[in-house]
């Protein structure tokens, strides 16, 4: 979930800074920054740029409140009326010859103004998609990109049996329920399907899917998790379809705003331990200026048994230990991570350092494997690098 | 370079300087005929480039190139949308769905509206952009994404053609649309770019498209594409502006001629500056010979000072050429967009056209100049500057001048008959063109020689005999004014023909009183209210389709029986009469071997004749026999009339496209009342009269872009002349003050003066006239025939003739008046004085 929001936060800086933004290519991405890192004041201020992007009505959307009753499977389809959303899939697969594959695939949802259009026409709307897709290798990273405005037939989230595509990268469960699921990308350089399936409950992170995204509780999102997702399927690598089997993670969220003005990025981890737990662990890296305290912190410990532990901002402690240049810019692959009530010191580092996404949003995401106080395996995901 | 030299020629250069302050006439006539040669050959360049450049750069609407296109099958006029969501779910995501037509504003102007899915657009350009486009050039500019893809009232326009208009809004099919101007290097054009889901709503095609861009590479799916696709639609590459460029490709050169016309008229006024600064400074040349300096600095100086100028009106003419482009973009995008259906992109320009533009200046001037040096290099030191040998010396360039005329003249001859495809034809025309005032001096000499000897001695035989003695001096800008007047007639008499062809073609075309062209949807209904009313006399109807033949496009069409015999105008055909031949051509339809008949330029362009046989890709392979062929005027495209039973044995459009009525009454009224029944836009319908002078508006824009610079270019050799007889007058003011003291008053000299050189004049305009004749026939009957594919009858205009000989007259007339009347200020001893000075 978190993921989305951490690509947000150094996109909010960059729009502010590019406020002239451009017509056509820019305004994309601006467009996705603000959607996704939800820094929704400053565009006001930036009139020719985000502002008018996004539509003049800023309000208007859903706050995110505590105490939400969450409702499967209803809560798998859009939630037109908050301002951003993600359906979020990351995969730690091995071939039948043993090489390891991470895969990845989003559909962001971003809505562009919150009334509906007026208009009748089918090609209104007033909301918009864009869908990511990625494979990384020890050697090799691709990643994709798609975009469409909501349309029923084009991008949408359907349900009976619930569908979340765009084109023709669909999600297809087979009833009501997010599984178990075909999902099939086909692209240039992307191609897989995998069948999904999981025996265990949902994981509502945070309090109780309530999500709180800073030290003041400003920004929040409601986020929940599938952490324990078994995958088997086909994977396109080097012009050859191959067999893969492994385990996935699925991570939903949304919002009406992500990150406050000064959070500059995250770093995201999904995390699967040895001893049959997941960790989900992210930081919110709050202005360079300020000291580390500002950062903030946020964890869960889940189990396949549906039950786990929330871990809050100030047991958790993380630090980057290496650093790796992509394009000249320094990005943390390598990770020490400690939380001492949950006996929890891990190394974590890349299958790929060069795991990052030239999409309308840059962003590093890829595979993890991990040392230390258990082994395992995950996905980490920087943004705001 | 050695020391002496240059000292030299940088000594020469100062005097010349200072020469030129003395008389700044003679710099100003040389620059002046550099910058209008220049200018006029930059504008149209510009003109031209931008237009051929706009076909070729064509993208779709805020996004890339297309490569391939998907467009509606030969028989439908749109795709169903579900076709470009089916593409896109075949996983060609770089697709964009396009919904055109024309909306008429409540002014009653007329706009293509695009509409597009906007978000397709935007993200395959970024796509093409690649990655870090966050550096975009095109700034200050945003789109309210959430309101146009919400289908709101938005409308993108150009930010120059938002500025043409009054308000912020424009009214299209009764909504009120808020306009967002975006800036024009987004190349918009004249064009309005809404989303699709309000483009659908304005041109009333729910669910529908115009065509799908792709713009990624399916060369290896093409066949899967095909397959999918069946008969809904055609799958093509897209040819980069091609199919445009070559159906305008006669038009650009048809400029592409006028504006070399112009230059060479330009050079001609500079050539004759030069000359006429080196007949004055002979003297000083010698001079300065005698003073030690070397041949060789003197020449280099010369070339010097000639690079000098070249340079300086070359600048000056290429920023005047730029917004003389400026100028005629308009007038140009008017005729392309309204005959071709081509958008044409705000301008661009290059530096290199003023490189081009001052080498080839330079590279003609020297030319030109060359042997005006060498005649000075040869000059004997102790030579004074004897009128005999001048004489002789025009003797004999006038003999050379005349010879190569004649070749030239002859070659033409020899293979203009040949001669099948316009370009050949255009050069051809080229050394007629130049032909034509080569042989100007030695006609002139002959045509004074014969009004010499008629004329009565004394004062007058002196007038006429000197007459002679100007034409070496003067010819050059007699040439200039001859190839200005005789370009200006033949252009003249083409555009008189074909309007007067044209409005006999019409005539004979036209038959009905009304004509309409109501919605598809409202067309049964029509037919049977019109069948109910027994005031209208005839009900005639033409289907209509747009296909290929011959890998051109083509308009096929088909009327009822009664009107194609009645207004088909036949060039050609395949039988004894026409009753012979329409009984072949109907009766044919049902047969294997149906026979079409098809127009003038597709006939000419594929160079078909009566009996040939073609097929068109909206009929399958059928073998069709060419029955006939059927003058047409100002169609672009080529047509191809079957016959109705075969139109229905084909299964194309069922509906008529368009219907004509004759009605007995008062068939304005009817058209009003049909016009108000069936909410019918102006546009729809038509009577006869308003047809014709569309018509006729609409050709007379063909040849308005040409006409402006066939002005132009007379203006330039106006100005030409008349700096050429300015200058002469001040060179003979010694000899006119001589006479003078002789004891010639004022008014005879005045006289004398005037009729001199308006009898000049007057000896070009009728040497024009023969010569104006022939380059219009050639025009008419070769280059139009060829390029355009349309025969006309040569008509000759007096009017037209006559007034290019009063403009000629007028500009030598003052040219004369000018320095004469100078003179009659200054002391008599200071035009005597100025022959040695």
């Amino acid at each position: 979930m978190n993921r989305l929001r951490r690509w947000t936060i150094k996109h909010c800086a960059m729009a502010r800074t590019l406020a002239c933004s451009v017509l056509t290519a820019t305004s994309l991405t601006g467009l996705t920054s603000v959607l996704l890192l939800g820094c929704s004041e400053p565009q006001h201020s930036t009139s020719s740029g985000m502002g008018g992007l996004m539509g003049e009505t800023q309000t208007g959307f859903t706050e995110v409140v505590p105490k939400r009753v969450f409702r499967f499977p209803n809560d798998h389809l859009a939630h037109n009326d908050y301002r951003q959303e993600w359906w979020y899939l990351t995969a730690n697969l091995t071939t039948e010859t043993g090489i390891e594959v991470g895969l990845q695939w989003t559909q962001f949802r971003v809505a562009l103004s919150a009334q509906p259009p007026s208009s009748t026409s089918n090609w209104a709307s007033n909301q918009l998609y864009m869908a990511h897709s990625a494979i990384t290798t020890q050697t090799q990273h691709f990643a994709e990109e798609r975009w469409s405005r909501g349309h029923t037939q084009l991008a949408a989230v359907t349900p009976s049996p619930l569908k979340i595509q765009l084109d023709n990268w669909q999600w297809l469960s087979q009833g009501e329920d997010l599984f178990p699921a075909s999902l099939n990308i086909a692209s240039d350089k992307v191609n897989y399907r995998l069948q999904l399936s999981t025996q265990a409950p949902y994981q509502l992170q945070g309090d109780g899917g309530y999500s709180v995204k800073s030290a003041n509780a400003e920004v929040a999102s409601y986020y929940y998790s599938q952490p324990f997702i078994d995958v088997t399927g086909q994977v396109m690598l080097d012009g050859e379809l191959v067999n893969v089997a492994g385990q996935a993670w699925l991570d939903r969220e949304w919002s009406s705003q992500f990150l406050t003005k000064q959070q500059q990025g995250w770093d995201w981890f999904a995390l699967r331990l040895d001893d049959g737990s997941t960790l989900m662990l992210f930081q919110l890296r709050g202005d360079d200026k300020e000291a580390s305290s500002n950062h903030f912190y946020s964890g869960r410990r889940m189990y396949a048994d549906g039950s786990g532990e929330t871990i809050t901002s100030d047991e958790i402690q993380m630090s980057p230990t290496t650093w790796h240049d992509i394009d000249g810019k320094p990005h943390p692959v390598e990770w020490q991570v400690r939380i001492d009530n949950q006996a929890i010191d891990l190394h974590i580092s890349p299958l790929n350092p060069n795991a990052k996404m030239p999409l309308s949003i840059t962003y590093w995401e890829g595979p993890i494997s991990i040392t230390g106080s258990h082994t395992g395996a995950g996905y980490m995901e920087l943004t705001g690098y | 370079m050695s020391n002496p030299l240059f000292r030299g020629s940088n000594i020469c250069l100062q005097v010349f300087l200072a020469h030129y302050r003395q008389s700044p006439l003679q710099a100003g006539a040389i620059i002046v005929g550099i910058i209008l040669a220049v200018t006029l050959l930059t504008g149209v360049r510009a003109t031209n480039e931008n237009a051929i450049n706009s076909y070729s750069s064509a993208t779709e609407l805020l996004s890339q190139q297309a490569k391939w296109l998907i467009t509606p099958a030969a028989q439908q006029k749109s795709l169903d949308e579900q076709r470009y969501i089916e593409l896109r779910g075949l996983g060609i995501n770089q697709s964009l769905a396009v919904v055109q037509g024309w909306v008429t504003d409540d002014n009653q102007q007329r706009w293509q509206l695009q509409g597009s899915d906007i978000i397709a657009a935007i993200s395959a350009l970024r796509t093409a952009d690649d990655a870090a486009s966050q550096g975009s050039p095109f700034a200050a500019f945003s789109l309210p994404l959430a309101r146009i893809i919400a289908g709101e009232p938005l409308v993108l326009m150009s930010q120059s053609a938002a500025q043409s208009l009054a308000k912020k809004h424009l009214v299209l099919s009764g909504s009120t649309l808020e306009v967002v101007p975006v800036d024009d290097s987004f190349n918009l054009g004249n064009r309005l770019l809404v989303d699709i889901s309000l483009a659908q709503q304005l041109l009333d095609k729910p669910g529908q498209l115009s065509y799908i861009a792709i713009f990624s590479d399916i060369s290896h799916q093409q066949s899967a594409i095909e397959q999918w696709l069946t008969t809904e639609g055609n799958l093509s590459e897209s040819d980069n502006g091609d199919s445009m460029k070559a159906l305008t490709n006669s038009f650009h050169l048809n400029l592409t001629a006028m504006s070399l016309l112009a230059f060479i008229v330009g050079l001609f006024i500079a050539y004759n500056g030069v000359r006429y600064s080196l007949l004055k400074r002979k003297r000083l040349i010698i001079q300065l010979q005698q003073q030690g300096i070397m041949k060789l600095a003197i020449m280099t100086a010369l070339g010097s000072e000639l690079l000098l100028l070249v340079l300086v009106g070359s600048l000056v003419g290429f920023i005047l050429g730029l917004q003389l482009s400026y100028w005629l973009q308009p007038m140009v995008s008017v005729t392309l967009e309204q005959l071709y259906g081509a958008n044409i992109l705000p301008g661009i320009w290059r530096w290199q056209w003023l490189a081009q533009a001052t080498l080839l200046t330079l590279a003609a001037a020297l030319l030109a100049c060359s042997s005006l040096f060498v005649e000075l290099l040869r000059q004997p030191l102790a030579q004074s500057s004897g009128q005999f040998s001048q004489q002789k010396n025009a003797h004999r360039a006038q003999k050379w001048q005349m010879i190569s005329a004649l070749t030239l003249a002859l070659i033409a001859l020899i293979f203009m008959p040949i001669s099948q495809d316009y370009r050949i034809t255009m050069g051809l025309l080229g050394l007629v063109v130049l032909a034509i005032p080569l042989s100007l001096p030695w006609l002139l000499v002959r045509l004074i020689n014969a009004i010499a000897a008629i004329s009565p001695k004394g004062l007058m035989g002196y007038q006429i005999a000197e007459t002679k003695e100007l034409i070496p001096p003067l010819s050059l800008a007699m040439m200039a004014m001859l190839l200005a007047l005789t370009a200006n007639i033949s252009m003249n008499s083409l555009v008189g023909s074909f309007e007067v062809t044209l409005k006999q073609w019409l005539n004979a075309r036209l038959h009905a009183d009304l004509y309409l062209r109501p919605p598809k949807n409202q067309m049964a209904e029509l037919q049977h209210l019109l069948s109910q009313d027994k005031q209208v006399t005839g009900i005639y109807k033409q289907w209509l389709t747009k296909t290929t033949s011959q890998h051109s496009p083509i308009f096929l069409l088909t009327r009822d029986r009664y009107s194609i015999e009645n207004t088909t105008v036949i060039k050609a055909a395949n039988g004894a009469s026409n009753d012979q031949l329409w009984q072949r051509y109907f009766d044919a339809a049902n047969t294997s071997t149906p026979q079409v008949i098809v127009s003038e330029p597709f006939a000419i362009k594929q160079k078909l004749n009566v009996g040939d046989s073609i097929t068109v890709d909206a009929l399958g392979n059928i073998q069709l026999i060419i029955a006939a062929i059927y003058y047409d005027y100002g169609n672009p495209y080529g047509e191809v009339i079957i016959p109705p039973a075969l139109w229905h044995q084909a299964k194309l459009n069922t509906e008529p496209l368009s219907i004509a009525i004759t009605y007995s009454g008062d068939f304005d009224a009817y058209g009003l009342v049909l016009q108000q029944k069936f909410a019918l836009p102006e546009s729809l319908i038509y009577s006869q009269a308003r047809i014709k002078a569309q018509a006729i508006e609409m050709f007379k824009r063909t040849f308005s872009i040409t006409q402006v610079l066939n002005t132009l270019t007379l203006l330039v050799a106006a100005i030409g002349l008349f700096s050429a007889c300015y200058m002469l007058t001040q060179a003979r003011m010694a000899p006119i003050a001589r006479l003078y003291t002789l004891g010639v008053n004022r008014q005879q000299l005045t006289v004398m003066v005037t009729t001199q050189m308006l009898l000049m004049v007057l000896l070009t305009c009728l040497v024009a006239l023969p010569t104006g004749a022939i380059l219009g026939y050639l025009l008419i009957h070769k280059v139009t025939l060829q390029a355009f594919g349309w025969s006309i009858a040569m008509v000759w205009d007096w009017q037209a003739y006559f007034d290019v000989v009063v403009l000629a007259l007028v500009a030598s007339a003052l040219a004369v008046a000018l320095p004469l009347y100078r003179q009659t200020r200054r002391p008599l001893i200071s035009s005597l004085q100025s022959d040695v000075l």
